[in-house]
């Protein structure tokens, strides 16, 4: 599973980096989308339909709010697929 | 039957402006869901008459000044009709004196009915609306909160802060394919004015350019348009239903 997650969080950031029209290398994964890269915070949205949609999940409203950085979508994603 | 299908939530049904919308977009098909806060007797009265009319209804006990309590209403009335499409936010109080005799329950009761109220509603129901991208909210206003009216500055700032809210989430929301839009009426035969005494009516009547005060239904009439596709390029925008009032 574990290595199976690596791959998956590399596909997340191939999919969020598309979304936010960010190059890979800049999307360090602590780095906060609204502060740090100058994402629209709706970009959280369009973040987890893709997610939802691909990996057959359901994420709870109240938790969108809280998806700041990459890491945040893996935790979330993590809770989920594991 | 424009609504069929469709699932519309509205604060504060259980009369006047509210009631009329709820029979309004009822006769339409949707489903309605609605909240009260103390008139348990009217909101099950008002799911019968939905009912007879041949569409669904369901009244939820839930304080719109607690964004806590609106969430949980938001969330038992999707559970219930499986879907969310249509958010009026109408419910609203007046507490009418001069800024000189206002006690600070006068004006926070007010804001937090009327504009907290809207504001907590559209949050708990917005991120449904986003997910889909689609949707459509409609906000009542009032002509107090475009033009101004003495011993109302508690309602008028109320109303006027709708309509900021109502433009912002407009331009928001707009790339999601929701639409928001807010009524602003003017002298409507509900209960809030039905307390006024003869002359004074008289005298606001000669005020009115149509002589006379709108009904209820015709709020409703324009809420349904606003909502139906026939509104499907306006978003953003405030009809004020006054009769002419404000442009005499």
């Amino acid at each position: 599973m574990a290595a199976n997650f690596e791959e998956i969080k590399k596909d997340v950031k191939k999919k969020v980096a598309e979304i936010t029209e960010l190059p890979e290398d800049k999307l360090k994964e602590d780095a906060k989308f609204v502060e740090d890269l100058g994402v629209d915070s709706m970009m959280a949205l369009e973040i987890v339909a893709s997610i939802e949609k691909k990996y057959k999940i359901s994420i709870p409203e109240e938790e969108i709010p809280t998806i700041r950085c990459l890491n945040d979508v893996y935790a979330i994603l993590e809770k989920r697929i594991k | 039957m424009t609504l069929k299908g469709k699932t519309a939530i509205i604060s504060g049904a259980t009369r006047g402006i509210g009631k009329a919308i709820a029979l309004e977009l009822a006769r339409q098909g949707a489903k309605i869901s609605f909240n009260y806060l103390k008139s348990v007797n009217e909101a099950l009265d008002l799911e019968k008459e939905i009912a007879a009319l041949g569409s669904c209804a369901k009244a939820f006990q839930s304080d719109i000044k607690d964004f806590g309590a609106v969430a949980d209403w938001v969330n038992k009335s999707k559970e219930t009709f499986g879907g969310l499409d249509i958010v009026i936010n109408n419910a609203g109080i007046i507490r009418d004196k001069a800024l000189a005799m206002m006690a600070p329950e006068d004006w926070l009761e007010v804001i937090n009915t009327n504009l907290i109220g809207t504001i907590n509603l559209s949050r708990a129901a917005i991120m449904t609306l986003l997910k889909q991208k689609s949707g459509q909210i409609v906000n009542i206003s009032s002509v107090t909160g475009v033009v101004g009216m003495p011993r109302q500055t508690n309602y008028a700032a109320s109303k006027a802060g709708i309509i900021g809210f109502t433009k912002a989430l407009a331009k928001e929301v707009a790339a999601y394919g929701i639409r928001v839009n807010a009524v602003a009426p003017g002298f409507i035969e509900t209960d809030m004015v039905g307390q006024l005494k003869d002359d004074l009516r008289a005298k606001l009547n000669a005020k009115i350019p149509l002589g006379r005060f709108g009904k209820p239904e015709e709020v409703a009439k324009a809420v349904q348009f606003l909502i139906s596709e026939r509104a499907g390029y306006i978003t953003g925008q405030v009809i004020v239903m006054d009769g002419g009032l404000s442009i005499s």
